[in-house]
């Protein structure tokens, strides 16, 4: 099952200058968002993204789309090194690049029909006109279950869960290889997640698209993706198939994230001890020395403030940052 | 043993340009003392106006509250006059928004807001509530509290503005607090620190609980008994244990099936519950989930189901579950 690869990062980063002054600005400090982040996905797949607010799920996801433009490093897409393309040479491309956002509501335009919203994408790439974009626009409707008579409606008029359809039928107008899904489910629902959850599921099993799903919920994460990363101030903490990383999490991040989530069963949680992570992310203006997660770490020895760990393989593509894993260093 | 509050049949309409809201809709609930209860149900089933209506914030003129009893520690709340109840909010109940920002005052530092509760209900100086300030916030797990007391909720990140707000809300030592979805906004790291933080507190003040929530995970952790809302109505309620085991209301039972476990098998596919629910403004005559519910009958299209108790001390509203088995149930092994 040697899938493609649709979109590869290698050592990516991103920073955000802070600066000072106000006429003459000096820079006086990086945020360093991203910091050298690398992996691929596979054609059909799904990398889930976790990590807690602030680590820079989003910004990554928006460096490979070139939403925003990475600091350094490489993102390859149908071999093509987007980050070398200028805006003109991504347009064609962007149509197989599409991204769904948390708020559908935020990212919707209010005086636009829902027929405005799917099709925008037909227009702008000259896809559809007339008689076949009022079709192609029922057509995208049926798929992610909403009427077609509801074309003609404004996003006030639809519920939340509603609204996420749309968000999601135009990610697909043009259909895209690989679609970046920001949080998609966070302001709906149980039962409407759990909806859209399949409606993405039966849209990848339908088109063959990738998606990148950045998450908190450590559950919906386990039930969508084949692959799981685990982001801390701008690194992969932890990157492992689905299955291996949730029956065996390394990472004191993870084992610390997973055990954070409250299982919806009162027998279990009221014998379930908790490992209950202190403080909070630090600014990534100013990382913690050596191990980043070092200051937050209940595993945390000696070395951890002094030595950076690498993102190292210790079996099977489970790999992980973290001293205790490290054989390798020199 | 008589309970700390008790609700009877509570009603608190909007009027609205399209119509009469029934927010909530003939609730009724019990809180004992020292106890932590769970509202839980999906957004928009009237979980925060209940909440409100017990200390009468409901944004009046187009709120109101309808009818009912709000019995707390015997009196009824709704009786009360303004002033009465002003020295009620803080001192005996009090409440936890979910997005604290919202809800603390900008430009007030936060020692002083937390000082203004303890002045004006136990009537100490500002000095005093400043130094009472500092302890509450040492003990909400603020570092450097007697430097924080002097900043204004901005300059607090997130998790620790709702720590401030815990601070609030427990200067007095009330008996209830309301938590109003305390975490929905923080990430799961920082709701386990603020959820042990409100269980430690209120387990050693003895204070009783109201926890509001959309999760299930968190019930399922923090309360003993659980009252499941949806439209504006109770729907199901009994010991957690029951109702998870053994839910008696299929909008129970689904919303048990929409949501992975961590703890399970990883399945397929998500059960999830189709549809949506229904317009406030226009319930529909008879059950108000018939249109979402895979075992309606032509009774739940004319009658509502009343609340009744189907099982020891677990109570639902749905006629299927009052005559018949209830086919949604796991088969017990
Ligand atoms: N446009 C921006 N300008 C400056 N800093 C930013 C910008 N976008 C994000 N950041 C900062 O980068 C870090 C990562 O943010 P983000 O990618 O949004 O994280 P996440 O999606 O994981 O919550 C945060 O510290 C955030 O404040
Ligand atoms: N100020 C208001 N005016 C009109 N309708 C309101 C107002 N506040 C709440 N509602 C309506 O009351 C219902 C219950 O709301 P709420 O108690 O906030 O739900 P929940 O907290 O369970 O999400 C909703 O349909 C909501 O739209
Ligand atoms: S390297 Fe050290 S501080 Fe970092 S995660 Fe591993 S044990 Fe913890
Ligand atoms: S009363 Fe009827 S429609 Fe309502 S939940 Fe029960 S079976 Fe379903
Ligand atoms: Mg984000
Ligand atoms: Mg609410």
């Amino acid at each position: 099952m040697a899938k493609e690869v649709v979109i590869e990062v290698n050592n990516l980063t991103k920073y955000f200058p802070v600066t000072r002054g106000l006429f003459r600005q000096k820079k006086i400090a990086d945020i360093k968002a991203v910091d050298g982040v690398s992996f691929a996905i596979h054609d059909g797949e799904t990398l889930g993204l976790v990590g807690e607010s602030g680590c820079g799920k989003t910004t990554l996801g928006k460096c490979m789309l070139q939403l925003y433009r990475a600091t350094s490093g490489e993102v390859f897409f149908e071999g093509k090194d987007l980050c070398q393309l200028s805006d003109r040479e991504l347009q064609p491309l962007r149509q197989r690049l599409q991204v769904i956002f948390q708020d559908p509501y935020d990212s919707l335009n209010p005086r636009f029909t829902a027929r405005d919203i799917i099709g925008e994408p037909l227009i702008i790439h000259n896809i559809a006109r007339g008689k076949e974009y009022r079709e192609r626009v029922a057509e995208l409707l049926n798929l992610v279950g909403l009427a077609p008579y509801m074309a003609d409606r404004y996003p006030h008029e639809f519920s939340g869960g509603q609204r996420q359809r749309l968000g999601v039928a135009r990610a697909l107008a043009l259909q895209p290889r690989f679609i970046m899904c920001d949080e998609p489910l966070s302001a709906l629902d149980v039962s409407i997640q759990a909806q859209i959850v399949n409606l993405l599921a039966d849209l990848q099993e339908k088109f063959g698209v990738a998606y990148l799903f950045i998450s908190h919920d450590l559950s919906v994460v386990r039930h969508i993706s084949d692959r799981v990363a685990v982001m801390y101030l701008g690194k992969i903490a932890e990157i492992s198939n689905r299955d291996e990383i949730y029956k065996n999490p390394l990472h004191p991040y993870t084992q610390a994230l997973l055990s954070a989530v409250p299982i919806p069963d009162p027998e279990v949680e009221m014998k379930r001890q908790i490992i209950v992570l202190q403080g909070e992310v630090p600014s990534p203006m100013s990382p913690p020395s050596g191990c980043v997660f070092h200051p937050r770490c209940y595993r945390a020895f000696a070395d951890c403030s002094n030595v950076t760990p690498l993102l190292e393989d210790v079996g099977d593509g489970h790999h992980v940052a973290c001293l205790l894993y490290e054989q390798s260093r020199p | 043993m008589t309970a700390l509050l008790e609700v009877r049949n509570l009603k608190t309409y909007f009027n609205t340009q399209d119509g009469v809201v029934k927010a909530v809709d003939g609730v009724s609930y019990d809180v004992n003392r020292g106890e932590t209860i769970a509202l839980v149900g999906e957004s928009g089933c009237g979980k925060t106006v209940s909440a409100l209506s017990i200390l009468r914030l409901v944004a009046e003129p187009a709120g109101k509250i309808e009818s009912g009893e709000i019995l707390f520690e015997g009196t009824d709340l709704l009786k009360l006059s303004g002033d009465e109840m002003r020295k009620m909010r803080g001192a005996k109940i009090s409440i936890i928004f979910q997005e604290p920002l919202t809800s603390l005052n900008p430009v007030l530092t936060i020692g002083r807001q937390i000082s203004e509760g303890l002045e004006f209900h136990k009537n100490m100086s500002l000095k005093e509530g400043m130094q009472e300030a500092t302890r509450l916030l040492k003990l909400v797990g603020i570092p450097h509290p007697e430097r924080r007391i002097y900043d204004y909720p901005h300059q607090f990140s997130g998790g620790m503005r709702q720590r401030a707000m815990i601070a609030i809300a427990i200067a007095c030592q009330p008996q209830l607090i309301i938590a109003d979805e305390p975490t929905t906004v923080v990430d799961v790291t920082i709701q386990a620190q603020l959820l042990e933080l409100i269980r430690n507190i209120t387990k050693e003040l003895n204070t009783a609980l109201i926890l509001i929530t959309h999760n299930l995970g968190i019930v399922a952790r923090y309360a003993r008994r659980v009252f499941v809302m949806y439209a504006g109505n109770i729907i199901e309620h009994g010991n957690a244990l029951d109702v998870y085991r053994y839910p008696c209301h299929p909008y129970t039972a689904g919303l048990l099936t929409s949501v992975p476990r961590l703890d399970e098998p990883r399945k397929t596919r998500l059960l999830p519950i189709d549809g949506q629910p229904p317009d406030l403004i226009a319930p529909p005559i008879g059950c108000s989930f018939q249109a979402r519910c895979a075992y309606s009958m032509p009774q739940c299209q004319r009658e509502k189901p009343p609340l009744l108790e189907v099982a020891p001390n677990h109570y639902a509203a749905c006629w299927v579950s009052q005559k018949e088995q209830r086919p949604w149930q796991k088969k017990s092994s």
